[in-house]
């Protein structure tokens, strides 16, 4: 059966307008302070929102569901591992910005243990590093960033495990 | 020999469409993540986070990784707020832990996640990701004293 258009995370929405709700009655500074804290956040996710809809339609448009599993599938093998690390290094903006795509990727036969590789790889924020560099300094940066890679590769090896369970 | 269909090229119309509508579709899941951001970033300031460190090596590294998870926003947020706490004499193991946590775990997004992948992909990757916060940043403040030292 086709799975048409579905809201996900509507309970979840809902649980938070209730928050909201109640934080009004009860501190009303604090709530117009989150709610005003939420806009700031949503304005700044803006753009990002425009790039994720840019990489997805490239990607739905390039990529087919065989491609994909060639380099994240079953028999991806090294160079899925290495795609997965550099997805994840390049890759912008929050984590649950990226859920819907990376689940369209699940459901076109992606391994977990990549997309695992993937996340934790994404805590390496190149945009970021100059401002990393700044406050803690390259030695730290340099040798962080090695221990980010090399436990997202030991994450997918455990998840490759896992999934084979 | 006709091509299987999913061999078929799509449009990039259909591609954009796609593409817009599986963003659309995780909007409340989205809004909702951003409505309880701005109320964690208004009940968590960084005053009350420096008040959590300062008993010993793993008990640290373990705040950091807590408070880190539970906070959220842009990286750069995390620098200036663990240059804050490096100042007023927070260990680089319970920083590095916070910093790290901050942009690899998310509390506020755990139920988003599960519904989007799953309990089970869930609880594997953020475990996972739990263990490796605390291991990295343990070795990568070990690894700083041998070459600094």
């Amino acid at each position: 059966m086709k799975k048409g258009f579905q809201f996900k995370g509507l309970k979840f929405l809902y649980v938070v307008i209730i928050a909201y709700v109640v934080l009004f009655f009860i501190e009303n500074e604090n709530a117009l302070l989150s709610l005003q804290k939420a806009l700031g956040i949503l304005y700044q996710l803006l753009p990002i929102f425009l790039f994720i809809i840019i990489i997805s339609a490239l990607i739905n448009y390039f990529l087919k569901p065989k491609q994909i599993i060639k380099h994240f599938g079953k028999d991806s093998g090294a160079k899925g591992v290495i795609y997965a690390l550099l997805a994840g290094i390049i890759s912008h903006g929050p984590m649950y910005a990226w859920y819907g795509m990376i689940q369209e990727l699940r459901e076109q036969g992606a391994k977990d243990s990549l997309l695992i590789t993937f996340f934790y790889a994404r805590a390496i924020k190149i945009p970021m590093l100059p401002f990393m560099l700044g406050i803690f300094g390259l030695a730290f940066t340099v040798i962080l960033s090695f221990y980010i890679l090399l436990f997202a590769l030991l994450q997918g090896k455990v998840m490759g495990w896992l999934e084979r369970e | 020999m006709k091509p299987k269909k999913e061999e078929q090229p799509i449009t990039a119309q259909k591609a954009i469409k796609k593409a817009f509508l599986s963003l659309v579709s995780m909007m409340p899941m989205l809004l909702g993540v951003i409505g309880l951001i701005g109320i964690m970033q208004t009940y968590i300031t960084p005053d009350i986070l420096s008040k959590l460190f300062g008993y010993n090596l793993y008990a640290d590294i373990g705040t950091g990784t807590l408070i880190g998870a539970i906070s959220s926003g842009n990286p750069a947020a995390s620098y200036i707020i663990a240059e804050g706490l490096l100042d007023q004499g927070v260990t680089l193991y319970a920083v590095t832990a916070f910093i790290l946590a901050w942009v690899t775990l998310g509390i506020v997004q755990l139920p988003a996640e599960a519904s989007v992948f799953g309990m089970r992909f869930s609880v594997y990757k953020n475990l996972l990701t739990l263990i490796s916060t605390m291991l990295v940043a343990y070795f990568t403040v070990i690894t700083l004293g041998v070459f600094t030292s």
